[in-house]
């Protein structure tokens, strides 16, 4: 516990010492992880809208005209038996008239003419989540369009599935330009520590000579590293809450964007929290990569 | 308790030590003389690790220093004293906190820590600078300083550097008086200088180098 005590003791009076460095490190830190912090930001809420809009995606199965009550029922079973539906929603002739009616009331009379109601009866299906996915959907319709008693099926997702693979590119994206940020906060960080300890080579040199482990010399600026790449991420946090803010305010959302239900929100506390863990990995791995040579007491 | 055995150190192919070989007793105080360049402090840094030799075998307390793992070195120097002869005291840290890393780095409990450390302070003459920096004390408190510092982890072996160096004589004196107060305890003392006055006033062993070689060996005994 004295040990610890003592590790953290140095690590903070590093860090106090060596103000100018230390600012300059936190703040390079912080400008490189907001810039990845901006594209996982984009990146987070696509994907949510992405998701929300794959949640909410329907597939209508149109049952043939004049199909008696008795077949209807036994294709209710037949889809609820299948292993993709997860939700099934049965909207008969009157009822999807009535909906017409409801959705466009100014075209109802188009209907008129018609004499009988002309729509069919459909079933409205959810499909599991695990069945969502571009393949499995038309896999699900071709077998729903097998079945007896049912006329057409239909889907649109060729937007939404568009969606899903610009999220997907940009996950990649987000992988790359995390790996080329990460790599940059490692380098300053380590710059920084390896400035600390040019500094204090002499009290290094004491602390050998007196009998002090590699451990022991290493562990301080291990934690240094450590808490510049948390100092680093905080303030991007605090920088990019700011700039989240101010571009909300200009565009006027809200709750909403661009019609978007779910609208753009900041990350979590957890997310947050991972952004910190990450600043503080990060800061470990510079001064890992500086203090390797460190404390081989053999000259 | 320390046995060199035929070696040799060289610095850019200048010899600094020239087959050497000595034997030291448990308990013995040794004065190591001779000129500056003559190798003495070069056979004390081979002594606790601080550079490597060329040629030959050094023995401590049975262990090859030669084949000692790095990780090793560490716990082989806690058992040893060392008086810098630029006393080599941390400037940002004070009088207490420099003499305590020694115990600091073994892990011992801040009681015991300061217990010891108001001992070596109080046998050196410098409680009373305790919360002073080092670069507030005169040269002979800062060596006082580095002796207790050298002294605080009661060490087996105690090597001092030119412990006397830019100290008038009697400031000499009451050093030399500290090493032996500290030699009668049991701890094995071993001093490079060139002083003549401190080689009267110990009167023990004397080995004297030249050009990286023993010239002398006199008045060998416990």
């Amino acid at each position: 516990m004295r040990r610890l005590i003592h590790f953290v003791r140095e690590a903070v009076a590093n860090i106090r010492l060596n103000r100018t460095t230390t600012i300059i490190a936190v703040a390079t830190t912080a400008f490189t992880l907001a810039c990845f912090g901006v594209f996982l930001l984009l990146y987070l809420n696509l994907r949510a809208v992405a998701t929300s809009l794959q949640g909410d995606f329907k597939v209508v199965v149109y049952v043939k005209d004049g199909l008696p009550p008795s077949g209807v029922s036994e294709l209710q079973g037949l889809l609820k038996a299948d292993p993709g539906v997860q939700a099934l929603v049965y909207v008969s002739k009157e009822q999807a008239l009535a909906d017409f009616r409801a959705q466009f009331p100014d075209e109802s009379h188009l209907l008129q003419g018609l004499g009988e109601n002309p729509l069919p009866a459909s079933f409205i299906v959810t499909l599991a989540p695990s069945h969502r996915s571009p393949d499995t959907v038309r896999r699900a319709a071709e077998r729903f369009k097998s079945e007896p008693g049912v006329d057409q099926v239909q889907y649109s997702r060729d937007w939404i599935d568009n969606l899903a693979t610009v999220v997907g590119y940009l996950e990649l994206a987000a992988v790359g330009i995390g790996t080329v940020l990460s790599a940059a906060s490692v380098t300053i960080i380590a710059s920084t520590i390896r400035l600390t300890l040019y500094a204090r080579r002499d009290e290094i040199e004491i602390m050998r000579l007196i009998g002090a482990t590699g451990g022991f010399i290493k562990i301080p600026y291990l934690i240094e590293g450590a808490m510049l790449g948390a100092m680093g991420s905080a303030v991007s946090l605090v920088m990019l809450k700011g700039g989240f803010e101010l571009f909300s305010a200009r565009l006027g959302m809200p709750g909403r964007f661009l019609g978007i239900d779910s609208g753009f929100h900041f990350f979590s506390g957890q997310v947050a929290v991972l952004i910190m863990g990450a600043g503080l990995l990060l800061g470990f791995i510079g001064s890992a990569v500086s203090v390797l040579d460190l404390g081989r007491a053999k000259s | 308790m320390i046995q060199i055995f035929h070696v040799t150190k060289h610095y850019d192919r200048r010899p600094a030590l020239t087959d050497v070989n000595l034997q030291i007793e448990k308990g013995e105080f040794v004065l190591l003389m001779g000129p500056s360049g003559a190798g003495k402090t070069t056979l004390l840094k081979l002594l606790y690790c601080a550079t490597s030799l060329d040629e030959g075998q050094i023995l401590i307390q049975g262990r090859n220093v030669v084949r000692l793992k790095s990780s090793d070195v560490p716990y082989l120097r806690r058992t040893m004293g060392v008086v810098f002869q630029d006393f080599k005291l941390l400037s940002k840290k004070s009088v207490y906190e420099n003499v305590a890393l020694p115990l600091l780095v073994q892990g011992l409990s801040t009681f015991e820590t300061r217990r010891k450390v108001m001992e070596a302070l109080k046998a050196v003459g410098v409680e009373h600078r305790k919360e002073s920096r080092p670069t507030m004390l005169s040269a002979g408190e800062q060596q006082r300083v580095c002796i207790a510092r050298s002294i605080v982890n009661s060490p087996i072996i105690l090597l001092a550097d030119e412990p006397t160096g830019n100290m008038d004589a009697s400031l000499a004196r009451e050093i030399v008086d500290l090493f032996k107060t500290i030699n009668a305890r049991g701890t094995t003392v071993l001093v490079a200088t060139h002083n003549r006055q401190v080689i009267e006033q110990v009167g023990r062993r004397v080995i004297t180098l030249d050009q990286g070689k023993v010239v002398s060996d006199e008045g060998r005994g416990l």
